[in-house]
């Protein structure tokens, strides 16, 4: 009986893969659709939270559990990353010591271009982020590079999303770079690969997982995780940035966590942002 | 008995499916069910339900074959960083390995090196099936 | 252990009185090990998915089933020691860890838990 119990699943897994496989889903270089992916994430969301709105869902959690939004509502009516959001600006218009600053180095002097990151740089050949960029500008202007996770890099970064707020994520995959779709895909092979010791995916909690209790915490829905950082985050009692985001979450799979920036996670945003299509950059936010 | 049918049942549906169970099924299968020191019949042959880093903990507890078993588990952890799989504690575990041979408790350094060992053994296991199995979770 | 309770109940009917009681502590602290791993984040964490009907377990998860009726649910004692092992094996998508097959618990906690849930 057991022997028969392996094998018919053993066949079922074969029979089911090779189906897969058949479909043209999109899990590589030749079929993967981004926009397919999108719109299917969508639709196992509408399928799952159906009273949920879309455009919500740069809310977090809070779009498709009603008991924490009442409590993130009242914790919003006095932002606890107000005071980061002041001190950023403040540092965005410090000038650095050749007398140059932030400004120069961004489209639209940095005012209101959040939602463009990332982007694919044909010319790196590689995905950039807001964060490396404000590194980047730094560096060229002869300062000592931020520390990635929190702090001044964090903050900076809050004030940037701050002048972004309501405007829409339009991140683009060139046709013309094939280079541009393996990022992707690597990044979202990132997000449902199982790994480390306790062998979760991300979609394991951010997808199936999505606001079903782990201890006391529900995890957040994918769709729209980008959208709202850098976040304060209470159990930080700080402001982060989304890759010290990743690091913590990586490590909460159990795995030695790859450090913020890294290629890996940069093309982990590149996909989680171009799921987010179509909604709003909101940071920064507050979340529990 | 059944077994043989089976296997004739698998051979018409899917000639891949040479043995109804592999050894590696039956392995597990036992090792899940009673745990280690366990032994089993498989095809015939009679084993036991030991992983093989814990019979290479099992020599005797000397210097030479803690640091032996020791390097071994550091080459394998280096294997599965290199594929962006290593596991979050096995650093940690080959640490306190080192520090039991240096205070000459050298049982505790096997033990401790056949565990990040097969973390490690495992991880990579883990990064081969990821390969092949990570879209069987997205949604469609 | 089994050997050594043999002996001694060989060896009179007094010693297999007071042998009795140490056999039952064994099993209740074989128990006590399994609740503190069911319970203890750093170990099995169980609680953080699993509801379980224990006055010291508070802020449950819900991510898996809650740990009720598991003699109707598991007659085979293996099998649910098998599914704690690696539950992968009845479904490759699991959240739930492989907490044998990762080496995550060893194979005493492996039992203990099981012993532990098995009375729910």
């Amino acid at each position: 009986m057991k022997i028969i119990k392996t094998f018919a699943l053993g066949l079922t897994v074969a029979a089911a893969s090779q189906m897969t496989f058949a479909a043209d889903s999109g899990f590589d270089l030749k079929t993967v659709d981004p926009e397919a992916d999108r719109i299917a994430l969508q639709n196992y969301f509408k399928a799952r939270f159906p009273e949920s709105e879309i455009s919500d869902y740069v809310n977090g959690i809070y779009a498709v559990d009603a008991g924490s939004r009442e409590q993130w509502e009242e914790l919003e009516e006095f932002p606890p990353y107000e005071f980061d959001v002041e001190k950023g600006e403040e540092l965005f218009n410090t000038p650095f010591a050749n007398g140059k600053g932030y400004a120069d180095c961004f489209e639209n002097g940095g005012i209101g271009i959040r939602h463009k990151f990332p982007y694919w740089s044909k010319e790196e050949g590689t995905v950039k982020t807001l964060e490396q960029e404000i590194n980047e500008c730094r560096e060229d202007n002869g300062e000592k590079p931020l520390k990635w996770g929190k702090g001044e890099i964090a903050q900076v970064s809050a004030y940037m999303a701050w002048t972004s707020r309501d405007k829409v994520f339009d991140v683009q995959i060139p046709a013309d770079d094939k280079r541009a779709l393996a990022a992707y895909l690597d990044g979202k092979k990132f997000f449902y690969a199982k790994r480390g010791q306790l062998n979760l995916s991300c979609a394991n909690c951010h997808v199936q997982g999505t606001n079903i209790r782990i201890r006391a915490d529900l995890p957040s829905p994918q769709l729209g995780h980008v959208s709202h950082f850098p976040v304060f985050r209470s159990k930080w009692g700080a402001l982060g940035t989304l890759h010290r985001r990743y690091s913590g979450c990586h490590k909460d799979s159990r795995s030695k966590p790859l450090k913020p920036q890294t290629e890996t996670f940069r093309n982990l945003e590149y996909f989680q942002t171009y799921m987010s299509n179509g909604l709003i950059a909101n940071g920064p936010g507050a979340r529990k | 008995m059944k077994k043989g049918l089976v296997i004739a049942a698998a051979l018409a549906l899917a000639p891949t499916f040479v043995a109804a169970e592999s050894f590696q099924e039956a392995f597990e299968m036992n090792r899940a069910m009673y745990g280690n020191d366990h032994v089993f019949d498989w095809n015939g042959g009679k084993y036991h339900t030991n992983h093989e880093e814990e019979l290479e903990a099992r020599v005797q507890a000397t210097k030479t074959n803690a640091e032996d078993l020791l390097a071994k588990a550091n080459a394998k952890n280096k294997e599965v960083a290199e594929l962006g799989f290593e596991w979050k504690l096995t650093g940690g575990i080959l640490k306190d390995a080192q520090a039991a041979i240096d205070e000459g408790d050298y049982q505790k350094a096997l033990d401790l090196a056949a565990q990040a060992k097969y973390h490690a053994r495992i991880g990579i296991d883990q990064y081969h099936y990821a390969q092949k199995n990570w879209h069987l979770s997205v949604p469609q | 252990m089994r050997k050594l309770t043999t002996s001694l109940c060989a060896a009179g009917l007094m010693a297999m009185f007071t042998t009795a009681p140490a056999v039952a502590d064994n099993h209740a602290d074989q128990i006590a090990l399994g609740k503190a791993v069911y319970m203890g984040k750093s170990r099995g964490n169980c609680i953080s998915c699993h509801a379980i009907d224990d006055p010291d377990a508070n802020l449950a998860g819900n991510q898996g089933p809650p740990t009720v009726a598991m003699k109707t649910r598991y007659p085979d004692k293996r099998k649910l020691r098998a599914q704690i092992w690696d539950a992968t094996k009845n479904n490759p998508l699991t959240i739930m860890p492989p907490l044998g097959k990762h080496w995550i618990l060893s194979e005493e906690e492996i039992d203990a838990v099981v012993e532990y849930i098995y009375q729910f």
